[in-house]
């Protein structure tokens, strides 16, 4: 956020001043409104059209919202939400909780810290379509290594993307293991902002670990904590290359979500009218939950920030 | 106005980059063909229209490539003729495109260079036409067919019943772990699959005014047949849900499944020893019918048509003439297992030698062969249909609702886009 001009209390300086200011911050405001604003704006205004490609002589009407109705009725569109609903929940869920493990045990290592903290970021670095193709690989039907391992553990594995709900196991687990190292150093860098004399006192009063972390660590690391899960949970809300890869939204339509279906709707069916008003549905839910965000917790975050 | 101005430069100034570095399309005419240009099928195309440009010195011709697969392929080519490009001038076209293409008036009626369309199968033909005109021909025809092992299974099955009772017996007293195997994830394939179990007992997608008919009873039995061939009688195995075409082909040449369905790219691959451990033990026919209807061959396969915004359309139609010529299609047979589209060859000899299933074989197969639905909204009235398809194969749904309400979304998306013809 750009902190707002000067008041003008003062002389034509200070006008001068802003002025100045202004001028110079011009071009990123330029560039923001061309690559984010112009588009965001642009999609807003084709969703309010009827515009489909396959009957150019339809034209492209204007009506009104009827687009935001159909989807509103779109049993599809509805149950994609849910999907998605469901997706972010879970991989949230697993993922600040690993990723809080994961962050935990590395702020103690002792030794070789760099090159544990490069290991543990790998998943992160692999592109998502292909940690997901691997992912796949391994829960293939009938060969792939997790059927084997169950196998081999006395149970009987599902054929799990042809299983309505044994399909988002292998979703979950493929994102939770591509993210929580970037949510593990997110609240790493937290941690290690932490005062260790704190601790130090705690431990002379006479607090034990558990104490420790209940009353300084998880308070202090709250700001850390509230960035990792918006970023992951706005990112898990538009989870696309994960479930294109592995499932393609099936079996049926059982793992289809918001991403997905808009993807099909715009690319495949050209209905770009009705789509563009999915992707709006989409931006703004994702943009009010970012926001609600910031101002519920971030707000409280920010300030009581020790400094 | 400051703002639309820079934006004007901006776009100007890209178009200016992306001509520099394509501008390939100077004084000397480039005539340009886009499809598969991958492997063996990109180099005979290329060797075709090498041969093809000295026959007509003053054209240069180029290919562009494109994706093989066909979900990538049509998103570029839906870019590319949305934004009225003149290139390419030929389009390889997938059989189910075409309507789709010509209501959006993307490539142009072929009408006026009379093209000799009884030279090829009727129904490939058929699939090429939008409300009456044509604007493909017909390159090479895909069916769908029942492969078979001659070793485990020595005679065709009759009908379907005796082909469950066959791919039974191949599990228990030849020990193979499947039956038969087909491609049941959830993809334009699955539909293939289905509509030649629906013509095996009589029933239809679209009737022939062009009405919805997925919830006959027929369309019922299709679907219970198909859903009990995994869940009931375990034939087809519960991971083929999640199988395309390559999947079922690698099982079936390991020498896993007594009977696969798949289109005829898989004969000469089968046939090769040095990959495949059921070589000269494979036979083919149509899939067999069922009480109330025959046996039926989903129909696919590629057609050629001219880009609406070419600025050399009678040079165009020239290659697309030349590339579907006798010779051309003999070659493509012989190279990639191709089936030629002019019904003619399937007598003569030197088709005989450059394929390796017999002509008569295929020919079989071809005269069974029923397209899909021509419709401009293609694509989303079979997505509808495979996501039916396969909750009740996935036994979310129970067969007969899925098709229930699969044909009252594919009936309001027909009454949706009141099909207007252009001009009307």
């Amino acid at each position: 956020m750009m902190p707002p001009p000067p008041a003008t209390a003062g002389g034509s300086w200070r006008r001068d001043e802003a002025r100045f200011a202004w001028a110079l911050a011009l071009p990123a405001l330029g560039v923001i409104g061309l690559v984010a604003l112009f588009p965001i704006a642009w999609t807003v205004w084709e969703s309010l059209h009827l515009h489909d490609l396959r009957m150019p002589w339809l034209g492209r009407p204007f009506v009104g919202v009827a687009n935001y109705a159909e989807a509103m009725t779109d049993a599809r569109f509805l149950d994609a939400l849910a999907h998605t609903a469901g997706f972010v929940a879970a991989t949230v869920t697993l993922e600040m909780s690993a990723g809080l493990v994961l962050a935990l045990a590395l702020d103690r290592l002792a030794r070789a810290r760099g090159l544990i903290r490069t290991a543990v970021l790998l998943p992160w670095a692999i592109p998502t379509v292909v940690a997901a193709l691997a992912w796949r690989f391994i829960f293939e039907s009938p060969g792939g290594v997790a059927n084997a391992a169950l196998v081999r553990l006395g149970m009987a594995p599902p054929t799990w993307f042809a299983d309505a709900a044994a399909a988002w196991i292998p979703l979950v687990l493929a994102d939770v293991w591509k993210t929580t190292p970037f949510v593990a150093l997110l609240l790493l860098a937290g941690l290690q902002n932490i005062d260790r004399s704190l601790h130090d006192a705690a431990a002379i009063d006479g607090a034990g670990p558990w104490q420790q972390f209940r009353q300084i660590t998880l308070p202090l690391l709250a700001p850390a904590l509230l960035v990792a899960f918006l970023f992951r949970a706005l990112d898990a809300f538009r989870v696309f290359d994960v479930v294109y890869v592995m499932t393609g939204g099936g079996p049926g339509s059982a793992t289809e979500t918001i991403a997905i279906y808009t993807f099909t709707v715009i690319m495949q069916h050209l209905r770009f009218g009705f789509g563009s008003a999915l992707s709006v549905i989409v931006f703004a839910v994702a943009f009010l939950f970012a926001l609600a965000g910031i101002r519920l917790l971030g707000g409280r975050a920010f300030e009581d920030r020790p400094s | 106005m400051r703002h639309i101005g820079f934006l004007t430069a901006a776009a100007l100034a890209l178009g200016a980059a992306a001509t520099a570095a394509s501008c390939a399309r100077t004084p000397p005419r480039v005539l340009t063909v886009s499809g598969s240009a991958v492997g063996r099928e990109g180099d005979l195309l290329r060797r075709q229209i090498e041969r093809f440009a000295r026959l007509h010195p003053s054209l240069t011709v180029a290919v562009r490539a494109t994706p093989d697969a066909a979900d990538a392929r049509h998103q570029l080519y839906v870019q590319w003729l949305n934004a009225r490009a003149v290139d390419p001038d030929v389009l390889q076209l997938d059989v189910i495109w075409t309507a789709e293409f010509a209501a959006a008036g993307w490539i142009t009626s072929l009408g006026r260079f009379r093209p000799p369309v009884d030279d090829f199968f009727p129904a490939a033909v058929a699939a090429d036409r939008w409300r009456g005109a044509l604007y493909a021909l017909p390159w090479f025809v895909d069916v769908g067919m029942l492969y078979r092992r001659t070793d485990l299974v020595p005679d065709s099955p009759r009908d379907l019943d005796e082909l469950a009772l066959l791919a039974r017996r191949a599990q228990d007293v030849g020990g193979i772990p499947y039956g038969l195997v087909w491609q049941g994830a959830r993809y334009e394939g699955l539909v293939t699959v289905f509509v030649e179990y629906l013509g095996a007992f009589g029933g239809r997608i679209l009737d022939d005014a062009g009405r919805v008919a997925v919830d006959s009873e027929a369309a019922d039995k299709a679907l219970s047949y198909m859903r009990d061939a995994i869940h009931a009688e375990g034939i087809v195995p519960m991971a083929a849900l999640a199988w395309q075409e390559e999947q079922t082909r690698l099982a079936f040449q390991a020498g896993q499944a007594a009977f696969m369905r798949n289109w005829p790219y898989a004969y000469a691959l089968l046939q090769d020893r040095s990959q495949s451990s059921v070589a000269g033990r494979i036979a083919v026919t149509p899939m067999p019918g069922a009480p109330g209807g025959a046996p039926t061959a989903a129909l696919g396969g590629s057609a050629l048509a001219i880009n609406t915004h070419s600025d050399q359309p009678s040079d165009a139609y020239a290659l697309i003439d030349f590339l579907l010529q006798p010779e051309q299609m003999i070659e493509r047979a012989q190279v990639v297992g191709q089936y030629p589209a002019r019904p003619a060859l399937y007598a003569t000899r030197a088709l005989a030698e450059a394929l390796t299933v017999s002509p008569s074989d295929a020919l079989e197969v071809i005269a069974r062969a029923v397209p899909r639905p021509t419709t401009p909204v293609y694509h989303e009235l079979s997505q509808i249909l495979q996501v039916s398809l396969h909750r009740a194969l996935t036994r979310q749904q129970e067969p007969c609702p899925a098709l229930r309400e699969a044909a009252a979304a594919m009936r309001a998306l027909l009454a949706r886009v009141q099909l207007t013809p252009p001009g009307s």
